[in-house]
């Protein structure tokens, strides 16, 4: 079973110098957070924000040469959560065949917005993920804290 | 990196990466780049901390636990079955340089543009062979290197080797 998660927004961690990317699935009942450095955040947040860089940046990179073989990404899976790191598959359409590749969830998420593909949560990832200590965490925060980005 | 002792059109040179510095004080790299035939030249290209980086790891041959975003890239490439032929830094525009990725799937050839430091991670993570054109040596701006090549002698006369002979 797969579930659909949506990109709820992405925060700074202070404590871990790290940034969270937040995703939660259509009704509010799950909830991921997915640590990830400054530069992931980088380029997460500003696919988010629709932002076009003056240069291509690295994630941008990756869409073009896909782009330039007419590859497409289909989705994007989080496939796996072991000792707080997340594993995730990229699921490419290419020439009528299908290709999965690893990746880091920051990568995913981040081609998945420049190429407009759903992302997904694997349900053991969901179970595996006590959402507990996460709600706990989140209150403590303050509604400012959502959806900003220190760059 | 495997070098073809041919460029694959007139008006290339080819080079290689030479090695990565830190610029002291603010947060940037910069990476050097070195005739492959040994003729000196050193062109410095100002990069990002984390394209610097990127392009650290590749050159150390480090693993890391996790894929980078560059190991992703070639791992994309690979699943697609396609080359990377060459990296050519084909245009300058003050003092900004931009990459073009040749690509090539049977037969099909693409290419992709990028920046300079992208280019060069995916290029020394796959082998292929990097490129500047002729215009672009004749254009950059060598302004700031003389007095850039000049610091960088004094700063690294005891710890790094020289690449300058005449």
């Amino acid at each position: 079973m797969i579930t659909q998660m949506h990109l709820k927004g992405l925060m700074f961690d202070p404590y871990n110098n790290a940034y969270i990317v937040v995703l939660r699935d259509e009704d509010g009942q799950e909830m991921l957070p997915i640590w990830v450095g400054k530069t992931e955040a980088g380029a997460i947040s500003m696919a988010l924000e629709n932002v076009a860089p003056p240069r291509p940046m690295t994630h941008d990179f990756m869409k073009s040469i896909l782009d330039a073989y007419d590859a497409k990404v289909i989705s994007v899976v989080i496939t796996d959560l072991n000792e707080n790191t997340y594993f995730a598959k990229i699921h490419l359409m290419y020439e009528d065949s299908e290709y999965t590749v690893d990746a880091r969830p920051s990568d995913a998420i981040a081609l998945a917005l420049r190429s407009n593909a759903p992302v997904f949560a694997k349900e053991t990832v969901l179970n595996k993920q006590s959402s507990e200590e996460l709600e706990q965490w989140l209150e403590n925060l303050k509604p400012e804290d959502f959806g900003k980005l220190d760059s | 990196m495997s070098q073809t002792d041919t460029p694959p059109e007139q008006g290339l040179i080819a080079y290689k990466v030479d090695r990565v510095l830190d610029e002291t004080n603010t947060d940037t790299k910069i990476l050097v780049l070195a005739r492959q035939d040994g003729r000196s030249d050193s062109f410095p290209i100002w990069i990002g901390a984390a394209e610097g980086h990127a392009i650290k790891l590749a050159l150390d041959t480090t693993l890391t636990p996790r894929p980078t975003s560059h190991d992703l890239i070639k791992s994309l490439v690979e699943h697609l079955n396609v080359k990377v032929r060459r990296i050519v830094i084909g245009d300058v525009k003050n003092s900004t340089y931009y990459a073009t990725v040749h690509l090539e799937n049977n037969g099909v050839e693409r290419t992709v543009d990028a920046r300079p430091s992208d280019a060069i991670s995916l290029a020394l993570r796959t082998h292929a062979p990097l490129y500047v054109t002729e215009d672009v040596l004749a254009r950059r701006n060598t302004a700031n290197l003389d007095s850039w090549l000049a610091k960088q002698d004094n700063k690294n006369s005891t710890s790094q080797q020289e690449v300058g002979e005449s």
